[in-house]
């Protein structure tokens, strides 16, 4: 399945509202959105999904704003990236409560828990930005450029999150005998 | 310490590892289920046929060419043919329609 199905698809919901299409580009995007969205709440099925169904939502109501300029994966990050930090706001006010703690909770009701502790102890050290970027880049593999649209900010500014997040991760890595 | 490039091999064998694909296990269908209705837009489809054959029989009237098509038609297939196509058609159709209903509500 190419990009080129993706417009045709994009251009069948846009158009006429066809929910079969946009069926076919839920289908095809689910697997990233949701794994972006799991890594990001540390292994928190449950909200992962919830955010990424609010995603889908969002995308299916606005799609007249996708222009085609970047691709449709770029466009539909950049909705995720915003449904997330929306979501982080909301937090905000239950700041005081211990989030890796509500974290781990969360961790063990997942299939994806025992193996992947790792990556989420890991993915803990950074900011979130640096979180957001590293997993774009690494996992997800987007490109600076394509990161930079995502998060609407400079090229420069997410050069430097993936060199942070790059220094702290391989000393965590290394720590933990990765790459020996 | 190690130098940028076995760094950057590191954290890309590290994702590498971590990166699974998630099973749809009924997501896209929840998604489906969830997305607010919208009015029903396929009536341009038909707006546009519309037009589309409008602008083909003018077009076709006006050059003759389906005068010519018709008389061709007739002069070379057999009358007792175009009636069996024209009888069979509505036939056909409403089987075709039937079956296809019948294999959505059993889905």
């Amino acid at each position: 399945m190419s990009s080129t199905d993706d417009i045709r698809w994009v251009t069948q919901v846009a158009l006429l509202g066809d929910k079969n299409a946009f069926d076919k580009l839920t289908c095809k995007y689910q697997s990233p959105i949701r794994r972006f969205f799991l890594n990001l709440t540390a292994g928190d099925g449950p909200l992962s999904d919830d955010l990424a169904q609010e995603t889908f939502i969002k995308a299916y109501l606005n799609i007249t704003a996708f222009k085609g300029i970047s691709g449709f994966s770029t466009w539909l990050y950049r909705i995720a990236y915003n449904v997330y930090y929306d979501s982080v706001r909301a937090q905000k006010k239950y700041a005081d409560i211990n989030e890796w703690e509500i974290d781990s909770q969360h961790q063990t009701q997942n299939e994806f828990s025992a193996e992947k502790m790792d990556i989420y102890r890991a993915l803990k050290l950074l900011r979130k930005e640096e979180q957001t970027a590293v997993l774009l880049f690494y996992m997800e593999d987007k490109t600076h450029n394509e990161i930079a649209k995502i998060m609407n900010c400079p090229l420069g500014t997410v050069k430097t999150y993936i060199l942070k997040g790059k220094e702290r991760l391989t000393v965590y890595l290394t720590n933990a005998g990765y790459g020996n | 310490m190690p130098d940028m490039e076995t760094n950057d091999k590191l954290l890309k064998d590290f994702f590498s590892e971590n990166k699974k694909e998630i099973a749809d296990n009924g997501f896209s269908r929840r998604v489906i289920q969830n997305l607010p209705e919208t009015a029903d837009r396929s009536w341009i489809v038909w707006v546009f046929a519309a037009i589309g054959m409008a602008i083909s029989i003018y077009l076709g009237l006006t050059s003759g060419l389906l005068e010519h098509a018709f008389s061709l038609l007739f002069k070379s297939v057999p009358y007792y043919y175009l009636l069996a196509g024209i009888t069979c058609f509505p036939l056909l159709g409403t089987a075709g329609y039937y079956l296809s209903q019948n294999k959505q509500i059993a889905l």
